[in-house]
């Protein structure tokens, strides 16, 4: 279970965060949620695909790791093997809370920097510190801070992407069936994709409203990722026992 | 000619189908030709607004039209049924234990291609027929939703249909087809018609809007009918003989608190000499006793209602109810389709609405005149031949089943005795149950493609109310692997129950979450 706290000098001054990979940081997930402000990177190792949050029904593009639950193939004894890690993996142990300010501010209007003590990473011995002798935030928090304000502004990004996407009829149910070396069958299920010939088939003005609003940049890298589902078939190959 | 839910679903229906009006350009075909719908409804008449409960088809009906059904839920108070249950049927209070089954939408397990009725039968001490062959009943008793907020639109984990608000309902339909479909609306009241030389309606003389000429003229002007009963003197066929109910008594009761559980069924309660319905809309129940005039007192009527609603909702909800009167005659007009004129809803006929067969009739006739939409005059007459053949075929198979509730009673008021009365049995159903007390029902005892109620239905009453059907005597060469892979589809029934009981949410639980988040349309 989390329990996160509002991160203060005070109570966090000796607080360290491990920051290496592996199953026992919690790294072993099949998808995380992903923003178009990242999309370039994820593409370059990852598909991108929209998954629909179980809670709410609504739309959420989340970079692919595995085929299975708890499944992460570019989680290695050694770390995790890609060049790129997603902003949502990277953000543990900390989160963006809200609460209403001092000065009668809404909760809404209020994040506040939250950290949750019983995450693994989190510790008073080992791995990077949150703030310095002096009680300066560290570099690392900074870049941890910085992480958490566009973590935020993703969610909103994505809230109206998904909009325009929704709105163009864009999204269609996608199913993935590979055939892996051994002739066994695996299957990417409950995922939705851009439709290609959709997009070709939109008129100037939609095209260009969305590409000013930076949106058709996003489809395309989405597309693109596409590429990727290789990456995931050769990784899941890599794992089957070799043949005689 | 009329609005209510009957006048704007047919119209709906039909200018989903045809290019209408302003809108009658097809998509990259803009010198295609449509015609003009013209919905003239009186605004001195209010809805009579009883019929909140759907069928399943409802869902293909609204998809069709075009409406979303997130805003359907949003603005016509709309909740799941997933079918209905019945209380005290068989036996009464003169039980130890209320009785009660349910008629779930959900067909039996594999039901295309096995009949597990006979298989049941041996087992029929364990557990009832539809917690056997169906995850749907047990899913009552959490009030749980038949599908996911994850869901797409229309979409199911279970079958369902729905409750809905009528009046919301026939709100959200004209709105529907004036602004997206290209209906006209005309609000004024018709004073006169004029017939043609060959006895056709050439056009109808209203109040403030002229005269509106037609080439066909479709009557959902209610229990009136104006056109075909009216103007064109179609008399009725009073079904009374058999199912005697003619008066309702109809109230809405509100919820104890607004997280009451939403039932996912509509509930159907004997009493002396009708039955009472129980409609839980997500704001509030919708509760009516509908019975035989002949049978029962109004005092008498009503004071069984409203110990209905105290025992369920509190005394204060008994005594603040606004209880509404209803009386019809039960039957259907001789034909419905007459010269260039064609009844639909309560103009065509009405019958109690023990399996919500008001609404359904509206959208089958509505889809049968959309898809045969006479090409001239000339073909008119052939039209309306079959669609008279079709829906007094369909009316008659109506009657069979809802009087089948009632004949496997063993309740003792007169009402009852005077329902197990061969006089009272059309033939046509004694035959079949005479049958079924050989062989069970299945796809050959329904003779259409496109039969009203399926043989499952037969199967979900006749076995819910205790009947029985005997082992045949003799045996049959594929009975031992029958028996197998019957025994195996229990099981598997049994274990996707408790899959959908841990998965799916309460129907509380997911209307908020359409109302706050919306249904995906993929």
């Amino acid at each position: 279970m989390s329990n996160y706290v509002i991160l203060t000098k005070s109570a966090h001054k000796d607080t360290k965060v491990i920051l290496d990979r592996g199953e026992a940081y919690g790294d072993k997930v099949k998808v995380a949620l992903t923003f178009p402000q990242e999309f370039r990177n994820i593409q370059s190792c990852y598909p991108i695909f929209f998954v629909k949050d179980g809670e709410t029904g609504q739309f959420y593009p989340a970079a692919i790791f595995g085929f299975e639950e708890n499944e992460n193939l570019f989680l290695t004894d050694q770390g995790w093997d890609a060049t790129y890690i997603p902003m949502m993996i990277r953000r543990h142990p900390f989160l963006i809370g809200f609460q209403p300010g001092p000065n009668g501010e809404k909760a809404e209007d209020n994040p506040v920097v939250s950290i949750d003590m019983d995450n693994p990473r989190v510790n008073s011995e080992k791995g990077e510190a949150l703030f310095t002798e002096e009680g300066n935030q560290t570099p690392y928090l900074e870049g941890s801070i910085a992480g958490l304000e566009t973590i935020h502004a993703g969610h909103e990004h994505n809230r109206v992407f998904l909009e325009a996407l929704l709105a163009n009829d864009l999204l269609e149910p996608f199913t993935l069936e590979i055939t892996l070396n051994d002739g066994s069958n695996n299957q990417l299920l409950g995922y939705y994709t851009i439709n290609e010939d959709k997009i070709r088939d939109l008129d100037g003005d939609t095209l260009s409203r969305l590409s000013k609003e930076g949106y058709l940049q996003a489809i395309y890298m989405q597309i693109a990722s596409f590429a990727r589902i290789r990456t995931l078939i050769d990784k899941k190959n890599a794992l089957l026992p070799k043949s005689q | 000619m009329g609005g209510g839910s009957a006048g704007w679903l047919t119209a709906g229906v039909i200018a989903a189908e045809h290019c209408v009006g302003s809108n009658s350009a097809v998509d990259g075909n803009p010198q295609s030709d449509g015609f003009q719908l013209i919905l003239v409804e009186s605004p001195d008449i209010s809805t009579i607004g009883v019929g909140e409960g759907t069928w399943p088809s409802m869902r293909s009906t609204l998809q069709k039209m075009g409406i979303s059904e997130t805003k359907f839920f949003r603005e016509c108070s709309a909740s799941f049924k997933q079918g209905t249950l019945f209380s005290n049927w068989l036996g009464g209070e003169k039980q130890d234990s209320p009785d009660s089954y349910i008629h779930p939408f959900t067909v039996p397990h594999s039901y295309a291609d096995t009949n597990l009725a006979p298989h049941w039968q041996l087992i029929r001490d364990q557990v009832n027929f539809a917690d056997a062959v169906c995850p749907q009943s047990a899913l009552a008793e959490g009030h749980q939703a038949p599908k996911k907020i994850s869901t797409p639109e229309y979409a199911f984990q279970l079958n369902y249909g729905y409750h809905l608000d009528a009046g919301k309902f026939a709100e959200l339909l004209r709105a529907h087809c004036v602004d997206k479909l290209g209906v006209t609306h005309i609000k004024a009241n018709v004073e006169a018609i004029n017939s043609a030389q060959n006895g056709d309606i050439a056009s109808v003389v209203t109040d403030s809007a002229g005269v509106i000429e037609g080439d066909l003229f479709i009557d959902c002007s209610g229990s009136r009918s104006l056109l075909l009963g009216e103007h064109y003197q179609v008399p009725m066929c009073s079904k009374q003989k058999y199912l005697f109910n003619n008066t309702a008594l109809a109230a809405q009761v509100p919820y104890a608190s607004p997280e009451d559980p939403i039932q996912s069924f509509t509930l159907s309660t004997a009493q002396s000499a009708g039955w009472i319905w129980d409609i839980g809309l997500p704001s509030r129940r919708g509760v009516g006793h509908v019975y035989s005039d002949a049978h029962n007192t109004e005092e008498r009527a009503r004071q069984e209602l409203l110990a209905y609603i105290e025992a369920s909702a509190g005394k204060q909800a008994a005594d603040q109810a606004m209880v509404r009167k209803i009386q019809f005659d039960p039957g259907h007009r001789e034909k419905f389709w007459h010269k260039n004129c064609v009844a639909i809803g309560m103009s065509a006929g009405f019958i109690e609405p023990l399996e919500a067969s008001a609404l359904v009739l509206v959208e089958l006739s509505a889809a049968m005149i959309a898809e045969q939409l006479p090409a001239n005059r000339e073909t008119m007459d052939l039209v309306a031949k079959r669609f008279n053949d079709k829906f007094l075929y369909r009316w008659d198979r109506i009657i069979d089943f809802l009087k089948l509730h009632y004949i496997l009673s063993e309740r003792e008021d007169q009402y009852w005795q005077d329902h197990r009365d061969g006089a009272s049995i059309p033939d046509h159903l004694a035959e079949q149950v005479a049958l079924w007390r050989h062989q069970s029902p299945w796809h050959r005892d329904t003779a259409h493609v496109d039969e009203l109620f399926p043989s499952a239905s037969f199967q979900y009453v006749l076995y819910g109310m205790g009947f029985e059907t005997q082992r045949s005597a003799t045996e049959r060469r594929s009975e031992q692997q029958a028996y197998q892979r019957a025994g195996n589809l229990f099981q598997e029934n049994a274990k996707r129950t408790q899959q959908l009981q841990a998965s799916l949410p309460t129907n509380r639980e997911l209307i908020n979450k359409i109302h706050t988040y919306g249904l995906q349309k993929i």
